[in-house]
């Protein structure tokens, strides 16, 4: 008899005397939080989005049949789940955190989670570590769901907690972008002063133990426009993708957006290096300069709070990656919306190699996230290309294989719009997730897919882009893969399907595969 | 004539007036908000107390354009323009200031904020009872007032 079995049946037995209150709180011992199968957004702290604890292979992918579909109550959810041994944590905007297969882990909480969920420890007991987009960083209890506490970064006067932040040590690394990107859509608002930042908080408090501001100078007046409001800069340069971590030198590595106003500065569109401990900017390096551009240049280019001249909007969404070349030498890989792939060395941000693989965009090139398989010595690149403040040239959606070592592509995978039943955008704006010889990615027109990681032959697919009868009674319709894409966990695959934030088909299926046979 | 003799106003000369008022309310407050300036800075949306500012200023734009004019005559600028003339109920004098702009006046500009979806439906059940009998709105009860021809 296993643990859990034995837990089931002790509870059974001690709820024979005490009634039903008691039975919730027995089952709230069973769940088994242990055996996470993530520790970061990028699986692993260093974003390779490998996940080597799968049996999901090659040879049996082709198998996989969909389990289970959760109807979410987001037409763009945006939360990425934490599995652990018997439960799935998901944010359910409206319902907070949902503990899957389990009635606990319920949380009060009820905004927009932004990020992916991390488990963390405090005195000893399991925490749950995820972001509302708005209020702040927020740790809660994993058994129960109780709050533990709230914290904010104060530095900024409307950060968005967008991204994914990362544990280490007793620090949560957290990304800060601002609401400032939408602000200026408000011709009466004087833009703009604010700077993106990372920000280290207290794992055991979420006091805040440094806040690194991607911008040092502190904004002025630059001028004014015809509705008599005040124009103001440099600001912008947000973080909007998870830390990658460096143990080995005690560093973190995250890219910047785009300046917000003029004047631009020398860190937007860039990648920073960061003292993990202290904050201390090691190095950073851009790949894009004056590069200014807010919301308001989507109204018009003569809005008056569209800068001028205006940029491309071409930022760095995807957290860089942290891989060892077949080589043995160690790079820093980041993909920008620009359609480009640059990689750096890890010590002091010289660029080793750059290759652009899409026409890039306002919506990627690349736009959430790479994968990488270091022995397999690749990078996976997957590219959206959406028309939007597009690049020059023809766009190039689909998936790429990239050598670590040298940037050439060595295989690519194209996609091709099917524009009769569905809206014309076929390209890979969310995630990737790879295994050992596989890599799976989901379409901005609804298939989700598993690629031979070694030829990029597509071995698996399914359409998402229907109805699903949900476990939990909401009506569930499947639309565009984007956001945080895949996460593999043993013998399933779990993804969000839906997201119309910029126009895609919007969707609020949790959907779950599993190989057949295996256990629940 | 007393206004209690007056003959009720018309539904399409009371919708005529509540549209001018509602183009010049909030272009009054839009330029309150220009000079203020209460938008243009971040922390302005720190808590969003924003709302709130924009909620001030449209009351008082409503008490600037039309505060004098409810006063000495029981008009709104929209109304004067049409002829048109608030009164009590039910003794169909002049209504009493405090009635005009402690209720009234407090209504409109949170009506305005109900613009967005799906309180939009507020309005509606606020404009339902003017098919009734003598053509008050809801905000006319609450107000124990009526509309009036000014002839």
């Amino acid at each position: 008899m296993n643990d859990r079995r034995r837990l089931i049946l002790l509870c059974v037995i001690t709820l024979l005397p005490v009634g039903f209150a008691a039975a919730e709180n027995c089952l709230e011992v069973v769940a088994d939080l242990s055996h996470p199968y993530s520790i970061g957004w990028g699986i692993d702290q260093a974003n390779h989005r490998l996940q080597h604890d799968t049996q999901i292979s090659r040879d049996n992918v082709g198998s996989l049949e969909l389990a289970w579909v959760y109807g979410l109550s987001s037409d763009k959810p945006r939360s990425w789940p934490l599995v652990t041994k018997d439960t799935i944590f998901i944010g359910d905007t409206g319902n907070g955190v949902v503990a899957l297969d389990r009635d606990t882990g319920r949380s009060p909480h009820e905004g927009e989670i932004g990020s992916a969920i991390l488990m963390g420890k405090v005195n000893d007991q399991e925490v749950l570590i995820y972001t509302d987009r708005s209020a702040g960083l927020f740790a809660v209890d994993a058994r129960d769901g109780k709050p533990i506490w709230h914290g904010q970064v104060d530095d900024q006067p409307v950060p968005l907690y967008s991204g994914t932040p990362l544990i280490h040590e007793d620090l949560v690394l957290v990304p800060i972008s601002s609401a400032e990107i939408g602000l200026p859509l408000n011709p009466f608002y004087g833009c703009c002063t604010t700077s993106g930042g990372m920000a280290a908080l207290s794992l055991a408090d979420g006091q805040t133990r440094w806040f690194r501001p991607t911008i040092q100078t502190p904004p002025v007046r630059t001028g004014g426009h015809w509705l008599l409001v005040d124009e103001y800069g440099p600001s912008g340069a947000p973080v909007w993708g998870s830390p990658t971590l460096d143990r080995n030198r005690g560093l973190i590595y995250f890219g910047t957006g785009q300046n917000y106003s003029q004047p631009t500065t020398d860190t937007s569109d860039a990648i920073f290096a960061v003292e993990v401990q202290t904050g201390e900017v090691r190095w950073h390096r851009q790949f894009t300069s004056g590069d200014a551009y807010n919301l308001a240049c989507d109204v018009s280019s003569d809005h008056p709070n569209c800068p001028k001249p205006s940029g491309p909007d071409v930022d760095f969404g995807a957290p860089p990656v942290l891989v060892r070349s077949q080589k043995g030498e160690d790079l820093v890989i980041a993909g920008q919306k620009s359609g480009e792939v640059h990689a750096m060395r890890p010590e002091d941000g010289a660029l080793v190699w750059s290759t652009r693989v899409g026409r890039g965009g306002a919506l990627g090139g690349v736009h959430w996230g790479l994968a990488a398989n270091e022995a397999l010595g690749l990078v996976f690149v997957p590219i959206s290309d959406v028309a939007a403040r597009s690049g020059p040239g023809a766009p190039r959606p689909g998936l790429f294989a990239l050598d670590i070592a040298t940037g050439e592509i060595r295989w690519e995978r194209s996609r091709t719009a099917r524009c009769a039943d569905r809206v014309c955008a076929p390209g890979l704006s969310a995630a990737i997730t790879a295994t050992r010889d596989l890599v799976f990615a989901g379409s901005l027109d609804g298939f989700l897919e598993a690629y031979d990681a070694n030829t990029g032959e597509v071995l698996w697919r399914h359409d998402a882009w229907r109805g699903y009868a949900a476990i939990n009674g909401v009506p569930a319709e499947g639309g565009a893969f984007d956001a945080h894409g895949p996460m593999i966990a043993g013998d399933q695959l779990i993804i969000s399907s839906g997201y119309n934030t910029f126009g895609q088909k919007g969707g609020n299926a949790l959907v779950a595969f599993r190989l057949p046979g295996s256990a629940p | 004539m007393s206004d209690h003799d007056r003959p009720l106003a018309g539904r399409g000369r009371r919708l005529l007036a509540s549209l001018i008022d509602a183009c010049l309310v909030p272009a009054l407050t839009v330029l309150l908000i220009l000079v203020t300036g209460i938008l243009e800075s971040a922390e302005a949306y720190r808590d969003q107390m924003w709302v709130a500012q924009v909620l001030g200023l449209s009351i008082l734009g409503y008490l600037m354009l039309n505060g004098y004019l409810l006063w000495s005559r029981g008009q709104t600028v929209g109304k004067a323009m049409l002829g048109l003339i608030i009164v009590n109920s039910e003794t169909g004098e002049q209504a009493s200031i405090w009635r005009l702009i402690l209720i009234r006046a407090w209504f409109f500009p949170v009506l305005f904020l109900t613009l967005a979806p799906p309180l939009t439906i507020l309005p509606l059940i606020d404009l339902v009872p003017i098919f009734f009998g003598r053509r008050r709105c809801l905000h006319d009860f609450l107000a124990g007032t009526m509309v009036v021809t000014r002839e």
